[in-house]
């Protein structure tokens, strides 16, 4: 049972730390790691930075942030670039970016500031969820409070730098938040996610070269100017180090939003920091990285740590770290049930399979947890599986899918009770 | 040069060509739906995939990798790809459905897919027979469907603009409706609203789809969710039989087919032609139609005594002859910017035979009606056609002067209406014999005409138009005339896909015959009739003469025009 994350119980939070009314500009500081880059680096530099930290998205998929940096073409007079963040946070059991815009909303648009240097952009959008309303307003109105001290618009601090963050407020669709589709939507179109290639490097908000990271990944980026690629890159797994916010829900003692070094050992997480489970009861099942990753039962969970690697290892994914843990008591069909709701209700409807495959998935899943489902059933559910994986544009097809496929593989017994006991129904045999 | 392997094959190909496309030139076969060879590629149908591998090189020294048995070694992307969105590159190796079961699967499933929401009223649909989903369903789908459950409802009989009805449950959101409205006529007027399998094409707010060129959605569509609303529920597909022909309510001359079920057109779809109308046609060509079928006029008619009564063909030829004689020089022949270039060639022949005179064509301009694309100022079919025939428009002055000074013995006009158009008044005829080549009972100068020839119209005959910018291009007979006509009766059984037309279609009856003649037909007779040396060649000779004659229609003969038309030099 080894940790990656060293002494986790002595870590130092540095995304959320724990400063009263840190969300207002004059208890945060004037972006010291900015007037550091401004003053001290080239934009390459900056990328090469983060490069060294081994940063890797926060928003689902961990691509390496230095690495999706360097894709950005060379500069090209009279054609515009620009950084997308992306604040749309949708996914199920994912309540991180959240916790950011609400208490520490100026490390984000300080990270936006620096990366936006790195890649030499004018402009951030800023792609905030519709829900967060509060929070938009208060980014607003911090924002103008930095446009006020000069730390963003023309000539930041007299360094010659220019660069604007124009915040955007979603409309409350779960794919704005596929990267193609965000820009879409706020090119005032319909979000309908792009093929790939070309991506978005080469094409993005309105054709420019684009940037799109998740808001903690760039949230990530003043810390590591502050204390050095070295410092981030061994805190937690090696393989993909910093701190992580942990969303953890479900049946536990204390739910919520926790930041610790990447690479905890799932156990810990739920004994020591969620307080164990609720009501002193048995662990069922743990969604390790928000609702479309792979479902882990609790007798797999041994020994694994959240990283990428380990995870993998242990047939999951890290996703968004947003944990939930589920007892003795779930119904995994119910829970399943919900699940392919959601997908059903956020496919965007641009493709064949995802369209009609998680509507048809949805029907499937109802009719078994209402009891009037057939063993076969479950075997088309794994066919349907098969017929959407990577036969779409976007990954939602294929995180409607997972949770599907490995809901039924691990929890066969759960399904099979729910089903009738043969392939036939009453009334065809009578 | 560059190559590819598709299904064993090898194929050599220059640029960047897509693969879907370059399959579709080359007669591979790939099911699609989304695709469209003038519009975006959003791939979002997901029915043209394929297999897509690399021959493995080594990193080094760029030999080909080969196993044991020494066959190269290839690495074929992990998910399948879909063919429109596929740009091709040197060496690539392509399997289809034909050399994939994977590929065959794939493309099952997804056609399993489209169909579990899809009403299946192929019954009712007028898509049925030429749809897309029907017939590759047929081809590549499953048999039956494990779908049990109540299939999502959509709204039905939407009226999207005055042309254009929407079924959304039929509709499989491939988007090209939208998408033309947003990059080929930039109306902007529909979009997909709701979201996921609910989607459906809508109107925007405030917005009704009456773009003029609205109609082109219907053949784009891939199913029938859009449908005219005047065509909706009139025939089957397979009751029809389709005729190439070109529309002529402008000077723009856009291919097109008409579909005929007993000798009645019913609709009118754009054929693609990339030198004039590429895939697409105006609204108002489509719904031109209805002149073909209605107020049309039944067999000659003669005046006298100041009354009209029908005569046959043969009296009436006769009495227009003697009408021509008795004028001699005094005859003033109007030639016609509707009809073919034959007939008003033989106009002028008929002209100069009998010692006339032609003033020239009636122009039907106007202005502000063109759009730069496939609408025109010109709103008849072959003005272009008389000028090259050294023809001018005539002026109205001109024309009422002449007649009142009495230098007009007798007015001959072909295939026009000098009354309707304002060139002259009825009482300014009152005085003159009028001989009138007419389409419709509505034409004005009927009532001051004294010979009535009905013309076939360009549904009926044949002939060659030539448009506004130059391109001389041929129609062939869609329906049948009253009276059999062995050179109409050909060029229809060679024009009509089926040559017979189908069980269903009873074109061959006598109801719906209009009894009227081609001018190519009717303007000999008349010159034989007053006694010219003039041989009734039919119009394919005929148009050899124009091409040899004249410089400006030079090379202009049936056979080079085809089906496609021939651009003519500029004149
Ligand atoms: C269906 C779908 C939904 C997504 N939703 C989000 C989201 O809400 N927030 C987010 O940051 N990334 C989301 N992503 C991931 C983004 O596409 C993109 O990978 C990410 O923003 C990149 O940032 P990163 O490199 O910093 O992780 C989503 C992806 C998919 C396929
Ligand atoms: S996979 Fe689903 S959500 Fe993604 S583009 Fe296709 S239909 Fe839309
Ligand atoms: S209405 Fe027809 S053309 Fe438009 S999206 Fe639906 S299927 Fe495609
Ligand atoms: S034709 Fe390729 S995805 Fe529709």
């Amino acid at each position: 049972m080894a940790t990656k994350a060293g002494d986790w119980r002595s870590y130092q939070r540095v995304l959320l730390p724990p400063v009263r009314d840190l969300h207002k500009l004059s208890v945060y500081g004037d972006y010291a790691a900015l007037r550091k880059v401004l003053a001290e680096y080239s934009p390459q530099e900056v990328a090469g930075i983060v490069k060294k930290s081994g940063l890797r998205g926060r928003g689902g998929a961990g691509f390496p942030t230095g690495l999706k940096w360097s894709f950005m073409p060379p500069i090209k007079a009279g054609v515009p670039r620009f950084l997308c963040c992306n604040g749309d946070e949708s996914e199920p059991g994912t309540f991180k970016d959240r916790q950011l815009m609400e208490f520490n909303p100026h490390q984000m648009l300080e990270g936006i500031l620096i990366a936006n240097y790195a890649i030499t952009a004018k402009t951030c959008y800023l792609y905030v969820r519709g829900e967060f309303a509060d929070w938009i307003t208060l980014i607003d109105a911090e924002l103008a409070k930095a446009y006020e001290a000069n730390l963003v618009g023309d000539n930041i601090m007299g360094t010659g730098f220019s660069t604007d963050i124009v915040v955007h407020k979603g409309a409350g669709a779960y794919i704005c938040g596929e990267e193609t589709s965000l820009m879409e939507s706020l090119e005032g179109k319909r979000a309908y996610p792009r093929i790939k290639p070309p991506f978005p490097a080469q094409s993005g908000i309105w054709g420019y070269p684009t940037t799109i990271n998740n808001a903690d990944t760039l949230a990530c980026v003043p810390p590591i100017i502050k204390r050095g690629a070295e410092w981030f890159a061994g805190i937690g797994a090696p393989g993909h180090p910093g701190p992580i916010l942990y969303g953890i829900s479900g049946h536990v003692n204390c739910p919520g939003v926790y930041e610790y070094p990447s690479g905890m050992l799932i156990t810990d997480l739920l004994e020591e920091v969620a307080g164990g489970m609720r009501g002193g009861k048995a662990l069922k099942a743990v969604v390790p990285g928000g609702a479309s990753v792979p479902v882990l039962r609790a007798d797999m969970i041994d020994g694994v740590t959240m990283d990428a690697g380990s995870l993998k290892k242990a047939g999951s994914m890290l996703g968004t770290a947003g944990m939930l843990f589920l007892d003795e008591d779930t119904d995994m069909v119910a829970f399943l049930r919900r699940v392919t709701r959601f997908y059903h209700h956020e496919s965007c409807g641009q493709c064949t399979p995802c369209r009609d495959g998680t509507g048809w998935m949805e029907n499937l899943v109802t009719r078994i947890d209402e009891g009037e489902g057939n063993l076969r059933d479950l075997d088309l559910l794994l066919d349907l599986c098969n017929q959407m994986e990577g036969r779409t544009v976007c990954a939602l097809a294929d995180a409607a899918a997972w949770p599907v496929r490995n809901t039924i593989l691990r929890f066969r017994k759960d399904f099979e009770a729910k089903c009738r006991s043969s392939m036939w129904t009453a009334k065809t045999v009578a | 040069m560059a190559s590819v392997t598709i299904d064993g094959r090898t194929y050599e190909f220059e640029g960047r060509p897509r693969l879907l496309q370059f399959c579709l030139d080359h007669g591979i076969e790939i099911p699609h739906f989304c695709y469209h060879p003038s519009m975006s590629v959003p791939a979002n149908c997901r029915q043209c995939l394929i297999d897509v591998g690399a021959l493995m090189r080594n990193r080094a020294t760029g030999a080909l990798e080969r196993d044991e048995d020494g066959a190269p070694i290839i690495r074929y992307m992990p998910k399948l790809q879909t063919s429109c969105s596929h740009t091709l590159s040197d060496g690539q190796v392509i399997h289809t459905r034909r050399t994939s079961q994977k590929v065959a699967q794939a493309q099952r499933d997804n056609l399993e897919f489209l169909l579990i929401n899809h009403p299946l009223d192929c019954p009712i649909c007028d898509q049925a027979g030429m749809c897309p989903l029907q017939i590759q369903a047929y081809k590549y789908g499953p048999e039956g469907s494990r779908f049990e459950f109540k299939k999502t409802h959509k709204p039905k009989k939407v009226k999207l603009g005055p042309r254009v009805v929407l079924d959304a449950e039929r509709c499989i959101n491939c988007t090209r409706c939208t998408r033309f409205t947003d990059e080929i006529s930039k109306s902007h007027q529909l979009t997909i609203i709701e979201r996921g399998v609910k989607n459906y094409p809508m109107t925007p707010p405030g917005m009704t789809f009456d773009e003029p060129y609205s109609m082109n959605v219907i053949d784009l569509c891939p199913v029938g969710a859009l449908t005219s609303a005047d065509f909706r529920f009139q025939a089957r597909i397979w009751e029809m039989s389709s005729a190439p022909s070109i529309t002529t309510t402008n000077a723009k001359g856009s291919n097109c087919n008409y579909w005929v079920r007993d000798n009645l057109v019913l609709r009118v779809t754009p054929r693609e032609n990339p030198a004039v109308n590429e895939f697409w046609l105006p609204d108002e060509d489509r719904m031109a139609y209805r002149r073909f079928n209605e107020d049309r006029p039944e067999g000659p008619q003669v005046r006298t005594r100041g009354a009209f009564h029908a005569a046959s063909w043969e009296d009436a030829c006769a009495y227009a002859a003697r009408l021509l004689r008795g004028a001699g020089k005094r005859a003033l022949f109007l030639a016609s910017a509707h009809a073919p270039v034959e007939d008003n060639y033989l106009l002028i022949r008929l002209a100069a035979a009998v010692g006339g005179r032609v003033a020239g064509f009636i122009e039907h301009m106007e202005p502000g009606h063109g759009d730069g694309w496939l609408r025109t100022d010109d709103r008849a079919p072959n003005s272009e056609g008389c000028r090259r025939l050294g023809l001018a428009p005539v002026g109205a002055e001109m024309l009422r002067e002449e007649i009142a000074s009495g230098a007009v013995g007798a007015l001959y006009v072909l295939d026009d209406d000098p009354v309707g158009a304002g060139l002259v008044r009825s009482e300014d005829l009152s005085d003159i014999p009028v001989i009138l080549h007419h389409y419709h009972t509505t034409n004005e100068t009927l009532l001051s005409a004294d010979v009535a020839l009905p013309s076939a119209t360009v549904a009926e005959t044949i002939g060659t138009y030539v448009n506004e910018d130059g391109r001389a291009q041929r129609v062939v007979p869609a329906k049948a005339v009253r009276g059999a006509h062995r050179t109409l009766m050909m060029q229809m059984g060679l024009s009509r896909a089926d040559r017979h037309g189908t069980p269903f279609d009873r074109w061959h009856n006598e109801s719906n015959l209009i009894n009227c003649k081609p001018g190519w037909e009717v303007l000999p007779m008349v010159a034989r009739a007053a006694g010219c040396d003039f041989m009734d060649r039919g119009p394919r000779k005929v148009m050899r003469e124009v091409a040899d004659t004249f410089e400006a229609f030079a090379g202009a003969t049936y056979k080079v025009m085809g089906l496609g038309g021939h651009s003519l030099p500029p004149r």
